[in-house]
């Protein structure tokens, strides 16, 4: 490991690569046909998607009865992998967005990658409150459309708010990344030899011909959107947080939510996308485009979002005996010390303890280390929704009504599943589109842009 | 002939001209060629179009049914049959009630059914009875679904073969005549025979086969009761007892508020001294048991005692009240003997206080008490309790004008060996099983069923299979109680009628008309109207004769049947004049291991109602399990033995032995073993199928205490477990971490009556004003409301069982219960606190609360849950898509969800058939997959009596609604109407001292209100 010099801004791409070589690279994987490897990868996702096909057609034909859920828990897996999911898809657009905008140059050779992450994760989460439903035929009406029914959906209802917030949410990443991958598109097409290949890209590159003007528009289009984009990482989680901080349930009544649920979602988003992009840039040989700095950085803020979860943790703690009211103070010594204790304690060492290792450079710098840690995070991460969606519901207010939640064998199918189902959507991103900004990447070289330094 | 010949030939009557007449060639040329030249000139096939008309007409008629099938949701709905001769007195969408009597059990309670289009659908008490007063219990209100059971025999089987009904009286015919020439017995077995009328048949089948004779059994009955009384009055005929005007009650394991005698007349006579809301009037309940019945968890004082020593302990007793005097002259032999037992053994296991207050007590209410030991008590202890009551000078708490009659005495143990003999030795060669099931019932070292082997013929007439059908040749397949006439004379001075609401569904025959074909002779006798006829002759000799009525026989009968009950003039005199020889042999207990306690369970009777799948599914009262009977043992006997609940358990009593699952079971005497009967049904409907263990097995004919308790049983922890579900997670009384929660939480406020009289505000000290920042909605005209007085709630669970009949409430089975995914729109919930050694147990009915501020109605996505401007918390199941999110945020958990098609799920679809689908209410919407649903205050019925106040063009009152588990409430706990109405009963609950509501602070404003309970002890605590 070098030593590294903190008092000089940091090179984004290590070694001054020509330009050539970068495009060269990051288009290689588009233009080879996948190996092996992709091909074993690819089963083994498209296996576990598999399984939760079938744990979905089992739900569907006999009911939601197939799942652990029971009467006080009416809310287990299902919920838990759907907020789960949309915090993972939280560290696409905070980078994204909210560093370019901060002008964090070292945020260009993961920000593609974390964005298509971002799309994907939301993909999974949405499926979510799609298959929860007891009659998920009748999915169509959560959306208020004008109808013969003459009724109209339930704007007081923060299920509802997530339907608008996590679908707006989808769309402006969606078209946020769209907006980046442009000049690529203009690249490939230039690259592309096979007929159908270029008609694609050229289909998607609008046109684009590298010209002064168009680099204008761009550049513009890009900054308003990631202003446009900014806000919505903030309140995505903000809304999902309402559907537990609205209700009256003790364990979810909680207005320290929707900061803890952002700063949680960006804990475990930066977590996977560390996990995903180690793999990446070890497969495809982007060491140096996506350096250990970077990764450093990225723990660095997995650091900051940890502790401020773990402050969470402490504080709505605090809050239970402070509050005095004993059906909640109650809630949080039976998370910690009740039937359930078991998964508080995974989570509390998994999200407040394991991060706290990211103090020591030689941890923080260590790939294999951090691969771990993040892991961790990512496990911690699931617990916490499972904690509070599932032991504040499994004893409520009523003890005659607390029951003990245990999830079937379909409910992990579907867990398992729609890992499946992201990954599988990761590996075809990979061999569809240039998983680093081409066009970005080559801004940020050294030497890239014109500078005094050497005059 | 040539073609031109015919065609003249068939001229010949007809021209249209003369050439034509003339058969003219030219005419005839034209005639043969009907299409002339030129006329299909222009017609060329080939130039055409391809398709043929047909071809056309085909594709046309095709894509118009495909049109028409792809536009239509056709779903096969079964066959609609129009009434084209509309029944007399039906019209369709109004329900017809009929007056009948309950053949459930021995107690013959009046109901009243409603019948839809000819189905009758639910089942309730009958107001004018005078004993159960309107109410029935869980049995009677369940017992609808038997009628509808798809496993209901029908069709007469012979050897598991099925034959015509013709077919089986003949043979049986047969063999009841070579019976009777050749001397053998002809056994007829019936259980215990409430009505007269069937007695008379039994008494014409013995008189025609006379070599017949008439056998009773019942495994639970009230023998030892009867035998005592007998033994002390010399009457077997003893009276009801009037707990209304008791101010101390003392019950010696005895549960007359749960499971014995008719304890819905029990209740509701107990539960008026039970009164906290229009004035304050309290009687004193002590209960002395081993067990935790549900009267003992309602006791102001509970008195844990063995049920071995029961006789020691009221024989201290009457010594220790004896010594303060007698109001009768007692034998100097009987005073010694009762001199030699103390109270002093008892002050070990019971606090020394409780004593005390006893004894001052009932020293104090002399003739304003009552003693009143338990059916499975020994006949001494019942002997000893009629000598305390003689004593104490309660002798007019004893209502002799509601005695509990006889119409045929139960057999006795050695009537019984007799039998058995006789079978044993091929003396009997006709066995007539009268819709009872010894087989199952009876001690298993009668032999019984080995003698049965014996028997040449052995007939069952029975509604489903059962263990004793299955070892008979013939399987006589007998009509529902819906589909019967009959009558009862169980209780003095009243006789009830009753009358089929349908005629019988399948082919089965009322087993009176079966009887009477055989007496009359000839297999081809029988009409369907054999024993109406029957009856209706013996109503006219038996009761017009002695009512003497000034209306016609014919217009007596009919209002008879109206009524379903006529009250006849019983004259009992009261006894007088007490033997109490029996105590002299009296001695004291020697404590010999542990204590087996049998007693009768809470909602199957003797498994008759085994495969009823509401009451299987019912929690037991205290215990909360469902699905299941088990080893009740107290905590500290449990960890003697080192068992918890659901742990497997030998217990052995002299060499008969039984797994099965234990259950620990807070305020329960140590070294006792309590088990309930009636479980573990082996031939059974899919539903009651080897669902619990069958304790009949430890019955002895050689009981010694008494049938149901036997000493020196022993009991050890076996390998294994067996899962008993229950609907409430079992909370050690003694885990700091959740104890005294429903306390805590404000859920159960309770106090006592001494405390409510020196501070009568004392609920509400406490309490602050809530305000909300915004304008409340505002409800002008009609608010549903409920109340429900904690004070008169006995655990009872009928209002359950009548919700689930009302609501079309499914079956889960217990793998869902397990799961926690019962279906029940109400549930009653059982809290403990104090010490496992001496809870103190609270009941709660808990349903919709039907908040002012639901939590449910704002988070529900689609708008499916909302509020109705008279206040009802209301579920559009139509809209539903599922979420659950309503019920996560209910804070009393009382939503249920569909988690499955339930009526297909359960059993493999048991109740999903057209015949099953009768009970439903067609006026409550069966629910989907996929669909939350909850209490709905039985908005059917609240839209009915608007519907009938618009018709009327009267103003629509509360009152005018009865909601189901009201009207089903045997002690009138629960309270509905309109809280806008200050003048309405609920207004008054409402605004009462002793009103609260449950989980106030959270200001969601429910809509039931509950009063709090007053125990009535000596201090101002709970003891």
């Amino acid at each position: 490991m070098s030593v590294v010099d903190y008092s000089q801004e940091l090179s984004v791409v290590e070694g001054r690569p020509p330009l050539r070589s970068l495009d060269d690279l990051i288009a290689k994987p588009l233009e080879v046909k996948p190996n092996k490897k992709f091909y074993i990868a690819l089963s083994i996702t498209l296996s576990m998607l598999g399984l939760f096909v079938i744990g979905l057609a089992l739900t569907f034909w006999f009911g939601i009865g197939m799942w652990g859920n029971n009467n006080p828990v009416g809310w287990a897996f299902d919920i838990v992998n759907f907020v789960f999911w949309v915090g993972i898809g939280h560290a696409g657009t905070l980078i994204s967005a909210i560093l370019f905008l901060f002008r964090q140059k070292w945020r260009t050779g993961i920000a593609r990658f974390a964005e298509g992450m971002t799309i994907f994760a939301v993909m999974t989460a949405l499926l979510f409150p799609l298959i929860h439903v007891g009659r998920p035929w009748l999915d169509g009406w959560l959306l208020p459309y004008p109808n013969q029914h003459g009724v109209w959906t339930n704007f007081t209802s923060p299920l509802l708010w997530d339907v608008f917030a996590v679908s707006t949410y989808f769309t402006v990443s969606l078209i946020f990344w769209y907006v980046g991958l442009i000049p690529d598109f203009g690249s490939l097409r230039e690259r592309a030899t096979g007929k159908f290949k270029k008609i694609i890209y050229s289909t998607f590159s609008l046109g684009w011909r590298f010209s002064n003007r168009h680099w204008h528009h761009y550049e513009m289009v890009y900054l308003i959107l990631a202003g446009f984009a900014t806000p919505l990482v903030l309140s995505v989680h903000t809304i999902v947080s309402f559907d537990f901080a609205v209700s009256i349930i003790p364990g979810w009544h909680t207005t320290i939510f929707p900061p803890y649920f952002v700063a949680g979602a960006v804990f475990s988003g930066f977590a996977m996308v560390q996990n995903v992009l180690i793999a990446v840039r070890k497969i495809f040989n982007y060491k140096h485009i996506i350096t250990v700095d970077t990764l450093e950085k990225m723990n660095k803020i997995m650091l900051v979002t940890g502790s401020m979860v773990g402050y969470a943790y402490a504080m709505e703690f605090f809050i239970a005996w402070y509050s005095g009211v004993q059906a909640e103070t109650f809630t949080f010594f039976n998370r910690a010390l009740g039937p359930y204790a078991w998964a508080y304690w995974i989570m509390v060492t998994c999200n407040v303890i394991s991060p706290q290792l990211f103090w020591v450079k030689k941890i923080r710098r260590s790939v294999p280390v951090m691969f771990v840690i993040a892991i961790f995070v990512n496990v911690g991460m699931w617990f916490e929704r499972f904690v509070i969606v599932v032991t504040s519901l499994s004893r409520d207010f009523l003890p005659s009504s607390w029951a003990y939640y245990t999830p079937t064998y379909v409910d992990f199918m579907i867990l398992i599943g729609s890992f499946g189902f992201f990954f599988t959507w990761i590996l075809l991103f990979t061999k569809a589109l240039p998983v680093v900004s081409m066009a970005e990447v080559k801004a940020v070289v050294d030497g890239a842009q014109p500078s005094h330094k050497d005059h | 002939m040539n073609n031109s010949d015919k065609i003249k030939n068939e001229n010949k009557g007809y021209w249209k001209s003369l050439k034509g007449y003339d058969n003219d060639p030219e005419v005839l040329k034209l005639k043969q060629n009907e299409f002339v030249d030129g006329v299909t000139d222009e017609f060329k096939s080939s130039q055409l179009p391809d398709i043929s008309r047909r071809k056309f007409l085909a594709l046309l008629s095709a894509s118009a049914a495909l049109t028409a099938t792809a536009c239509t949701d056709y779903r096969d709905k079964g066959e609609i049959v129009p009434y084209n001769k509309r029944p007399e007195n039906v019209s369709p969408g109004t329900a017809n009630f009929y007056a009948s009597t309950c053949n459930g059990c021995s107690q013959a309670c009046g109901i009243i059914v409603k019948t839809r289009e000819g189905r009758p659908i639910k089942i309730d008490g009958n107001s004018d009875h005078p004993i159960n007063k309107g109410k029935i219990c869980t049995k009677g209100q369940a017992s609808i679904l038997n009628l509808y059971d798809p496993e209901r025999l029908n069709n007469p089987t012979y050897n598991k073969r099925k034959i015509d009904w013709s077919d089986a009286d003949a043979n049986i015919i047969d063999a009841l005549n070579k019976s009777r020439s050749n001397g053998k017995q002809i056994a007829i077995i019936t259980g215990t025979v409430t009505s007269p009328t069937t007695k008379k048949v039994l008494d014409t089948f013995t008189a025609k086969y006379n070599n017949a004779k008439i056998y009773s059994y019942s495994l639970l009955n009230d023998s030892v009761r009867r035998d005592a009384w007998f033994e002390s009055y010399g009457s077997y005929e003893y009276p009801s007892v009037k707990w209304n005007e008791a101010n101390i009650i003392l019950a010696l394991d005895s549960d007359f508020l749960g499971s014995e005698g008719n304890y819905i007349e029990n209740m509701n006579l107990f539960t008026q001294k039970r009164e906290a809301v229009s004035k304050l009037d309290f009687n004193r309940l002590y209960a002395a048991e081993g067990r935790m019945s549900v009267t003992g968890s309602l006791a102001d004082y509970r008195l844990r005692i063995s049920p071995a020593q029961q006789l020691d302990f009221v024989m201290a007793l009457t010594n220790e009240l004896l010594k303060k005097g007698s109001a009768i002259s007692i034998d100097s032999q009987v005073q010694a003997k009762i001199q030699k037992f103390s109270l002093e053994k008892f002050e070990k296991s019971v606090d020394k206080e409780k004593l005390t207050h006893l004894v001052e007590d009932l020293n104090a209410n002399r003739g304003k008490s009552i003693v009143y030991a338990g059916d499975t008590l020994s006949k001494d202890v019942h002997i000893a309790v009629n000598l305390l009551n003689e004593i104490l000078g309660n002798t007019h708490i004893y209502d002799y004008t509601r005695t509990f009659k006889t119409n045929l005495p139960l057999s006795t143990k050695m009537e019984l060996e007799q039998l058995i003999d006789l079978m044993n030795n091929g003396k009997v060669d006709v066995v007539i099983h009268f819709n009872s099931n010894p087989v199952f019932t009876l001690a298993e070292n009668y032999g019984y069923t080995s003698a049965l082997k014996k028997v040449e013929n052995v007939i069952a007439l029975t509604e489903s299979e059962n263990e004793t059908s299955s070892v008979s040749n013939f399987t006589l397949p007998i009509n529902n109680q819906l589909e019967n006439w009959g009558d009862a004379y169980v209780r003095g001075g009243v006789y009830s009628l009753q009358q089929p609401v349908i005629s019988p569904i399948f082919n089965t025959r009322q087993k009176e008309s079966v009887l009477l074909t055989w007496i009359n002779g000839n297999p081809n006798s029988y009409t369907h109207d054999v024993y109406h006829n029957f009856l209706m002759d013996n109503f006219n000799s038996e009761i017009y004769i002695r009512k003497k009525p000034f209306s016609d026989q014919k217009s007596f009968w009919l209002s008879a049947l109206h009524d379903g009950v006529v009250m006849l003039d019983d004259n009992i005199q009261p006894s007088k004049g007490i033997n109490v020889s029996a105590l002299l042999n009296a001695e004291e207990s020697a404590s010999n291991g542990f204590v087996l306690h049998l007693t009768s369970n809470y909602y199957l009777s003797d498994g008759k109602f085994a495969n009823n799948g509401w009451l299987q599914e019912l929690p037991h009262p205290i215990t909360k399990v469902a699905w299941d009977n088990y080893a009740a043992v107290s905590p500290a006997t449990a960890k003697e033995i080192g068992v918890e609940i659901n742990d497997l358990v030998d217990v052995n009593v002299n060499g008969r032995n039984l797994t099965l699952p234990a259950l620990v079971q807070p305020g329960m005497s140590d070294e006792t073993i309590h088990v309930e009967l009636g479980y573990g049904r082996t031939v059974c409907g899919d539903v009651g199928k080897d669902v619990g263990f069958n304790s009949i097995k430890f019955i002895s004919k050689d009981s010694s205490i008494s049938p149901y308790i036997y000493s020196n049983a022993s009991i050890k922890k076996s390998s294994g477990t067996h899962k008993l579900v229950t609907t409430q997670e079992h909370h050690s009384l003694d885990d700091t971490f959740v104890k005294d929660f429903h306390r805590i939480r404000n859920i159960i406020k309770e106090s006592t009556v001494n405390k409510y009289k020196n501070d009568s505000n004392f609920l509400h000290h406490d309490k602050h004003e809530v305000f909300s920042i915004t304008n409340e909605h505002e409800y002008n005209g009609m608010k549903w409301a409920m109340a429900i007085d904690l004070n008169k709630c006995t655990n009872c669970s009928v209002c359950i069982t009548s919700c689930n009949v009302e609501n079309n409430i499914p079956v889960v089975g217990k793998p869902q219960v397990e799961r926690g995914r019962e279906m029940q729109w109400m549930r009653i919930d059982r809290y403990y606190s104090g010490t496992p050694e001496e809870p103190i147990v609270s009941n709660q009915p808990i349903l919709c609360q039907h908040c002012d501020n639901a939590p449910c109605e704002n988070v529900c996505p689609v708008n499916a849950t909302n509020h109705s401007p008279d206040g009802l918390n209301q579920m559009v199941y139509n809209r539903c898509v599922g979420t659950r999110y309503c019920s996560n945020n209910c804070p009393y958990k009382v939503r249920r969800y569909n988690f499955f098609d339930y009526r297909d799920e359960f059993a493999d679809a048991y109740y999903e058939n057209d015949l099953t689908a009768l009970v439903n209410n067609p006026e409550v919407t069966v629910r989907s997959r996929g669909v939350m649903e909850k209490c709905t205050f039985c908005v059917q019925r609240i839209m009915e009596a608007r519907s009938n106040a618009i018709r009327d063009g009267k103003e629509l009152k509360g009152s005018d609604v009865v909601t189901a588990c009201q009207q089903a409430c045997p002690t009138n706990a629960i309270v509905f109407g309109n809280a806008n109405d200050p003048e309405s009963d609920v207004s008054k609950f409402r605004d009462h001292n002793l009103a609260y509501h449950v989980l106030e602070e959270l200001n969601v404003k429910p809509n039931v209100t509950y009063i709090a309970k007053l125990r009535n002890t000596h201090s101002e605590e709970i003891a």
